[in-house]
């Protein structure tokens, strides 16, 4: 079902629209929620969200025979609306991160009024994934991300496919995003962050898109006669096996390596030229062993900034399951 | 004048970009207090900046006339956030982030990131009581007031009454001001008052004569400056508590034209603007005062969606004048 959750009027031109779509299958015992973007300009969560929709609307059909719904699944493609449509992160009326509005005021501002919908309408959902990309100027090999996951979202975790989740310690600012709302609420919940911002990634879309389908299998609110829930190992990291590549000067950023790689420690990540002679001035090195989680995209750098992400490899005193 | 740099990074062209903090040192071994003015954080915020300079001019033609008037330490940080006020934005332009949602806890190691913590470790460890200066944003206009969070107003309200602003609203706590420097620096046991003046992109030179009075009259107060002549004149301001602010939002969109002046005693029934509809020719909303009281907000861009602020009125009724 399509439905339009909120809608706002415009001085001029369309109403900004918040649209939901769900599927219901019987007996309802879960309910999974599914929202991207949060930025308007995290395209791989939308478009992620566009194929699940088909997807699901296929099963409701009986066009893809092998599944039936459970449950109750909803997904709200696009929470940024308006920013998506003038293609940015942030809309410019108003420059406000919508991740720093949560949980809303449904009598605020229209950043408040589509917070407090999104919020009003998942929080109460048994399970819940937000579909982000990496920040401006970076780009993510696919992870995931959760805050002190007890055993049930470990769990949920593992039905997703991305090898690695990272476990950020809790910030004011943490606090105003949708996540914390949810996981305030007890909502088992991750975000999946995966490519760039600006950029949309089929393939990349493809593999993450079999990922969800298997969690909402694991989930139970989507079944599947012929196949078994896939369960995946996820190695969880928490803030203290990050380790940071830092820009030693401003420049160009030429990169060595990609995103989702192993990296041995001492080995070059780029060479940061300067931008009028191209002499290389710096030639930032890993610190450490790890797997290559975040990785500059953005040539142009300042000093300071960070480069690459790191996750530290761990040595396991038992298997990750 | 002692000028350092408590902030310094290369851009990609290699160019240097610094915070400096202008300090003017006591007479004394021991300070009677050290007192901070802030002002930058978002660039668009330009009142802060003005009054920064008058205070620089001021002290400066001091130290020079009358040394021996410093008995307490001041320093003045009069663009912290030098890219955004370069180009005139709220936001720190490369990233796209508001510096002033990244102080306390762990924010990441963003150069915005990095930078705020920087400003908040000088801060705390070379001042007693801060001023952080901030105009409003581009949509609203506010009379010369000081922002106080409830709870710390027992605190704060002896330092607030001495700087000349016409208003001091001791408003709700809410979990978006705990990553804000204000907030950080009275967890830290700096005493830090949160002017607001004005509105973005604008000097409004009448209240930078206004809250440089208040600012002189601060430091006489607090023992920083003695023996400098006559002490500056200030009027008491209205003090506003939560239930004593009443808030008046637009229930349409359209143009909202406003009809009255800030800084004005309005009465109950008086009407201060209008909402009108962009494209055929009628009043939406005719908008009036709820109660009498002083008008200290006044909505000064004209695009409104539904749940706008349009204005703010101190209530007259419980206490104010």
């Amino acid at each position: 079902m399509k439905e339009t959750i909120l809608s706002i009027p415009s001085p001029l031109g369309p109403p900004t629209d918040l649209l939901k779509f769900s599927w219901e299958g019987t007996p309802i015992k879960e309910t999974v929620s599914i929202v991207g973007g949060i930025q308007g300009n995290h395209l791989n969560g939308i478009y992620l969200c566009s194929r699940l929709i088909r997807f699901l609307d296929a099963v409701e059909a009986e066009i893809e025979p092998d599944y039936i719904l459970k449950g109750r699944i909803q997904v709200i493609p696009a929470v940024n609306l308006p920013a998506f449509q003038e293609g940015n992160r942030l809309w410019s009326f108003d420059d406000l991160d919508m991740d720093l509005a949560f949980p809303g005021n449904d009598q605020g501002e229209v950043a408040e009024q589509i917070a407090a919908a999104v919020y009003q309408h998942t929080k109460d959902s048994q399970f819940g994934i937000i579909l982000n990309n990496a920040d401006n100027h970076y780009e993510d090999a696919p992870h995931l991300v959760c805050m002190n996951p007890d055993s049930l979202t470990k769990d949920f975790a593992r039905s997703l496919g991305p090898p690695n989740a990272r476990e950020p310690e809790n910030s004011p600012a943490l606090r105003l995003c949708l996540y914390n709302q949810w996981t305030e609420n007890r909502l088992p919940s991750v975000i999946l962050s995966a490519g760039k911002p600006n950029h949309l990634d089929r393939a990349l879309c493809e593999t993450l898109f079999a990922g969800l389908v298997n969690s909402l299998l694991w989930t139970g609110v989507l079944v599947n006669k012929r196949k078994k829930t896939k369960k995946y190992p996820v190695r969880f990291n928490n803030r203290n096996n990050e380790k940071f590549v830092f820009a030693g000067a401003g420049g160009f950023f030429l990169l060595l390596v990609q995103p989702g790689s192993e990296i041995k420690k001492g080995q070059k990540i780029g060479e940061i030229v300067d931008m009028y002679s191209g002499t290389v001035i710096d030639s930032p090195l890993a610190q450490s062993d790890g797997y290559l989680v975040t990785l500059r995209d953005y040539p142009v750098v300042y000093q300071k900034e960070v480069l690459a992400v790191l996750l530290k490899k761990q040595k396991f005193s038992f298997w990750p399951f | 004048m002692e000028s350092r740099a408590i902030v310094s990074y290369q851009t990609p062209s290699g160019q240097r970009v610094e915070v400096v903090k202008q300090t003017f040192s006591s007479v004394r071994k021991r300070p009677a207090k050290r007192v901070a003015f802030v002002s930058g954080l978002h660039g668009n915020e330009l009142e802060g900046i003005y009054l920064c300079h008058l205070l620089i001019r001021y002290l400066k033609n001091l130290q020079r006339t009358q040394p021996k008037a410093f008995q307490g330490e001041v320093h003045i940080y009069p663009a912290v956030n030098p890219q955004a006020i370069s180009a005139g934005s709220r936001l720190w332009p490369f990233f796209s982030q508001d510096i002033n949602r990244q102080f306390g806890g762990d924010n990441g190691n963003s150069l915005p990131a990095q930078s705020a913590s920087e400003l908040l470790d000088d801060l705390k460890s070379s001042v007693d009581i801060a001023v952080d200066f901030h105009a409003s944003n581009l949509h609203l206009k506010e009379a010369p007031q000081i922002r106080i969070l409830d709870g710390l107003h027992k605190n704060l309200l002896p330092l607030a009454i001495q700087c000349n602003v016409d208003l001091i609203w001791v408003h709700p706590a809410s979990p978006m001001f705990e990553s804000t420097l204000g907030y950080n620096l009275n967890q830290a046991r700096v005493k830090t008052l949160v002017i607001e003046t004005g509105v973005g992109l604008r000097l409004h030179r009448k209240f930078a004569d206004q809250l440089f009075q208040g600012m002189l009259n601060l430091l006489h107060h607090t023992g920083v400056l003695v023996d400098t002549g006559s002490l500056p004149k200030i009027d008491p301001p209205v003090i506003a508590h939560p239930s004593q602010v009443a808030l008046l939002q637009s229930r349409y969109a359209g143009l909202f034209v406003g009809h009255s002046d800030l800084k004005k005693n309005v009465a109950k029934g008086e009407v201060i603007g209008e909402v009108l509809s962009a494209t055929d020719g009628e009043v939406l909303q005719e908008v009036t005062a709820p109660e009498s009281g002083f008008l200290f907000t006044v909505r000064e861009h004209p695009l409104v969606y539904p749940g706008a602020p349009l204005a703010r009125i101190a209530l007259r009724d419980e206490g104010c004048p």
